[in-house]
């Protein structure tokens, strides 16, 4: 764990010059080569990314729909009202499941926000998935 | 085929390790689960706390992984709850590398995955949302209730808002939880599945053995995708952890 380089460092200056312009240069080549290898990852990032939001969404509109066809149930297993709690908090769910999404959309939106001046077209990266 | 089949599902399967006895009916053991859960919390412990032991100004790598993850997290709840949510560090923080730790352990062979079962994620689900609505209450009274009510709502159609409202407030540990348990659970099962196809077309013969290169490297890209996955299902969990908070603190939207 303890790298050797790193008690070398603050005693003499050559060491420490060395040091520095090593990691100076590795820098320099790191960025240098950086924008070949950067669109790659990028790409599958945004599969997974829409995977992700697809499972996202997906349980967001279950979920709501369950707890309302939970909740309907209950409700008439309470009061003996036998169908008609169910069928309408099952409705009610339905709505529920919607302003989910909604919601989970917006958030999405807002986490990846536009930058100002770009045109109001989709661009090549929408196309592509 | 082997003598013995190969069930996808057989890695769910939860065994005793140290029977306990029984509490008023219902089964105390020591499991399998159990025994991930305990490993996951010491494997936490030992990474943040014993690189950071001698703190220096120039982190070793091990100290360097644990304020990484500090930062991190911190950045998130701040960003996502806002400032009066960092009293709830400490739970996002252990709901994260908990989550984090237990999803990477379970990838290892003959391990077992926490989260696929739904009673674990329902539990953690649970606690944030009991978390959520207590300190809503005491925080803002009855005032909380205002989450229920946006505004700005004319008065004939609030009725049918209300409980839109209600149910999608409730809503919130069920998908927060299913999520994290599908997740979970899909994944290990297409693995075993991809993984039982190479075993079962290797035994049939030459041919077989090699149509099982296929299969075998959908495995080895499914592998490496379950990883990112119980990375980013802790992430979303985290995340969602704090936008729930943020309700907490601010309701009425």
């Amino acid at each position: 764990m303890a790298d050797p380089h790193d008690e070398k460092r603050p005693e003499g200056d050559d060491g420490k010059r060395s040091v520095t312009e090593d990691l100076a240069s590795r820098i320099a080549r790191a960025k240098s080569e950086l924008p070949v290898a950067k669109p790659e990852p990028a790409a599958r990032g945004n599969g997974i990314q829409g995977a992700n939001r697809a499972y996202r969404l997906a349980s967001e509109f279950v979920a709501a729909i369950i707890v309302g066809a939970g909740l309907g149930y209950g409700i008439d297993l309470l009061f003996g009202t036998r169908p008609w709690a169910m069928v309408i908090l099952l409705l009610l769910g339905f709505c529920a499941g919607v302003l989910n999404i909604v919601r989970a959309t917006a958030e999405m939106n807002a986490e990846t926000s536009v930058p100002p001046g770009t045109p109001a077209v989709p661009d090549e990266d929408d196309d592509d998935k | 085929m082997s003598e013995k089949p190969i069930e996808p599902i057989h890695q769910f399967q939860i065994h005793d390790i140290i029977p306990l006895g029984n509490v008023g009916g219902a089964h105390i053991a020591f499991t399998n689960s159990a025994l991930l859960m305990v490993l996951t919390v010491l494997v936490v412990s030992a990474v943040l706390l014993i690189p950071t032991g001698a703190q220096r100004l120039v982190p070793t790598r091990g100290q360097l992984i644990a304020e990484q993850l500090f930062t991190f997290v911190s950045d998130m709840v701040n960003s996502t709850a806002g400032h009066d949510a960092m009293k709830f560090f400490p739970l996002v923080f252990t709901l994260f590398t908990f989550i984090l730790v237990s999803n990477w352990l379970g990838m290892l062979p003959y391990s077992f995955t926490v989260a696929s079962h739904l009673v674990v994620t329902a539990c953690l689900a649970v606690l944030v949302f009991l978390t959520v609505v207590i300190y809503g209450f005491a925080r803002n009274g009855l005032k909380f209730f205002k989450l229920f009510v946006p505004s700005g709502i004319p008065w004939f159609i609030i009725w049918l808002v209300v409980p839109i409202e209600i149910i999608s407030f409730l809503s919130r540990p069920v998908s927060h939880s299913l999520r994290l348990w599908g997740n979970m659970l899909a994944g290990h099962i297409v693995l075993k599945v991809f993984g039982g196809m190479v075993v079962g077309l290797a035994s049939v013969g030459a041919l077989g053995a090699i149509a099982a290169i296929l299969p075998l490297g959908m495995a080895v890209a499914l592998t490496g995708l379950e990883v990112l996955v119980g990375g980013l299902q802790a992430f979303v969990f985290a995340v969602l952890t704090c936008v729930y908070l943020h309700d907490a603190i601010h309701p009425g939207h």
